[in-house]
C-alpha cells in the first residue's frame, strides 16, 4: 500500500500541483489538496467505487479541481475565467465533485476519532481498517483472552456511536462526508 | 443502561461485524423491522465505523505525504507545450501501472504484524548448541520439553548467564509476552557488552527482530534487521531477506 501511495505522488504530484498554482494557490495549498485526493482516491479504491473506467490520472485531476474549488469556494473566492488551465474541459471531464468531501467535515471525523482513547483509536484501527481478527489483536496488545478485547472492542465503539447519536448536526455531517 | 439494552446493543455490533449466524439475524431483522430507536442505533454504529475507516486511511497518507514532499522539494516549474504532450503521455503509460498496483493493492492489505511474525517464526532449537558428550542443564531440558513457565522460573533463579537470558526470552515469546521476550532479548545483549563477549549475540538479535515486528515496533524491527543484512558471516544473514524488510517499512506506514 505504501508504495501504491508513492507512485501516485510520483505519478501525479506535479502536475496537479501545477494546477493549483497557477490558479490563485501557493505550494502549501496545492501540497494540502493533492493530499486530501489521495485520501479521497484510496478510499473509493476500498469502497471499490474507482473501477478503472476512466485512468487514473485523469480521475486524480478531476478530483483535484473539485477540491481545490471547493477550498476557494470556502474561502469566498471564484475561479471563473481566471482559471488557467482546464477550462473548457467541462464537457469531457468527469463529475467527481459529489466524491471530494469539504474539508471542516474531514477534520470533525479525524477530531471525532481523535477523542478516543488511544486503546480504543488502535483497537478500532486494528479491527475494522487493518481488518485483524479477534485473535490476532489479542496478540498485539497483550490482554488476558478474546473475550477481553471484544468487550473492549465493544466498549470503544459503542463509546463512539454515543459522541455521534449526541450530537445530531455532527451525525449530519458524517452521513454528507462518508456516504455522500 | 440495563442488561436488555445492553445486549441488544452487542448483537447490532455483532451484526455489523457479521458475526451473528442465520436465526439470530433474522430475529434481529424482525426487530430492527419494528423499532425505529434500534434503527438509529444501528445507524450510528454503522457511522462510527465509517469514521473509524476514514480516520485509518487519513493517518496512513498523512504518514507517508511529508517524505514525499521531502522527496519531491524541486520547485515546480511551467512546461512548453511539447514538452506537456511528452509528459501527459508518459503520465498515462504510468497511469496503466497505478491501475495495476492500486488493485494489487489488496493484497497489502491482508499483511499484519503477526502474520508475517508467524511467516518467519521457527522455535529456536537447543539442540544444536551441544554435543553428545556434555549435559544438558536443567533450563535446557525444560525448554526442550517446552515447559516454558519452568524456564522463566529457573532462569530467573539462575546465574545470569545469556543462554539462561535467551531461552527465558523465547519462552515469554512462545506465551505471547512481548514485552517480558524484548526484556530478555535486551539482557543478553546488554550482558554482552559487560562481559566483552558475542555469545548468543546473533540469535538473540534475529529473535529480537521478529519480536520488535510482531509488538509493532517497526523502526526498532528495522534497525535490529539492518544491522543483520549489514553482516555477511551473521548466522541469520539469509534470513533478513530484502522482501522481509520491504514487508516490514510496509507495515511501518500503515
Amino acid at each position: 500500500m505504501e508504495e501504491t501511495i508513492k507512485a501516485i505522488y510520483r505519478n501525479n504530484f506535479e502536475s496537479l500541483c501545477w494546477y493549483v498554482m497557477n490558479n490563485s494557490g501557493s505550494r502549501q495549498d496545492a501540497e494540502d489538496v493533492f493530499q486530501e485526493v489521495v485520501v479521497a482516491f484510496i478510499d473509493l479504491v476500498k469502497k471499490e467505487k474507482f473501477r478503472g473506467e476512466s485512468t487514473v490520472k485523469t480521475f486524480l485531476y478531476s478530483l483535484n479541481r473539485h477540491s481545490w474549488l471547493n477550498e476557494l469556494k470556502r474561502r469566498g473566492r471564484a475561479l471563473t475565467r481566471e482559471e488557467k488551465y482546464g477550462s473548457g474541459q467541462d464537457r469531457t471531464e468527469l463529475d467527481t465533485s459529489h466524491l471530494i468531501a469539504n474539508r471542516e467535515g474531514k477534520e470533525q471525523v479525524a477530531k471525532l476519532v481523535g477523542q478516543l482513547g488511544e486503546t480504543c483509536q488502535k483497537i478500532l484501527l486494528l479491527f475494522y481498517y487493518e481488518n485483524l481478527s479477534i485473535s490476532e489483536i489479542l496478540e498485539t496488545l497483550d490482554y488476558e483472552n478474546e473475550q477481553v478485547v471484544r468487550n473492549k472492542k465493544y466498549k470503544c465503539l459503542k463509546q463512539l456511536e454515543q459522541m455521534i447519536t449526541e450530537n445530531p448536526i455532527l451525525k449530519q455531517t458524517l452521513k454528507n462526508l462518508l456516504h455522500g | 443502561m440495563d442488561n436488555s439494552t445492553h445486549n441488544t446493543s452487542e448483537l447490532l455490533v455483532q451484526y455489523l461485524d457479521g458475526e451473528l449466524s442465520g436465526s439470530e439475524k433474522d430475529n434481529l431483522v424482525r426487530l430492527l423491522e419494528a423499532d425505529t430507536s434500534l434503527n438509529a442505533e444501528l445507524e450510528n454504529l454503522q457511522l462510527a465505523r465509517e469514521a473509524v475507516r476514514s480516520y485509518g486511511i487519513k493517518q496512513q497518507v498523512a504518514g507517508i505525504h511529508q517524505q514525499m514532499m521531502d522527496e519531491m522539494k524541486a520547485p515546480v516549474i511551467k512546461i512548453g507545450p511539447t514538452r506537456r504532450i511528452i509528459r501527459i503521455s508518459m503520465a498515462v503509460a504510468a497511469s496503466v501501472l497505478v491501475v495495476f498496483l492500486s488493485f494489487t493493492a489488496y493484497n497489502f492489505f491482508t499483511l499484519s504484524s503477526n502474520k508475517l511474525f508467524a511467516d518467519n517464526y521457527h522455535l529456536f532449537d537447543v539442540s544444536t548448541v551441544r554435543d553428545d558428550n556434555t549435559d544438558e542443564t536443567l533450563i535446557e531440558k525444560a525448554y526442550k520439553e517446552k515447559k516454558y513457565q519452568e524456564v522463566i522460573s529457573l532462569a530467573e533463579k539462575a546465574d545470569g548467564l545469556e543462554e539462561e537470558y535467551f531461552l527465558s526470552a523465547i519462552s515469554y515469546l512462545e506465551m505471547n509476552n512481548n514485552t517480558k521476550a524484548i526484556e530478555g532479548f535486551k539482557e543478553v545483549l546488554l550482558l554482552n557488552r559487560d562481559v566483552k563477549s558475542s555469545l548468543w549475540r546473533e540469535e538473540t538479535e534475529y529473535y529480537l527482530a521478529l519480536t520488535y515486528i510482531r509488538n509493532k515496533d517497526y523502526d526498532l524491527a528495522l534497525e535490529m534487521m539492518n544491522k543483520i543484512q549489514d553482516t555477511p558471516g551473521h548466522l541469520y544473514y539469509k534470513k533478513i531477506t530484502g522482501k522481509l524488510i520491504r514487508k516490514v517499512k510496509m507495515l511501518k506506514w500503515r
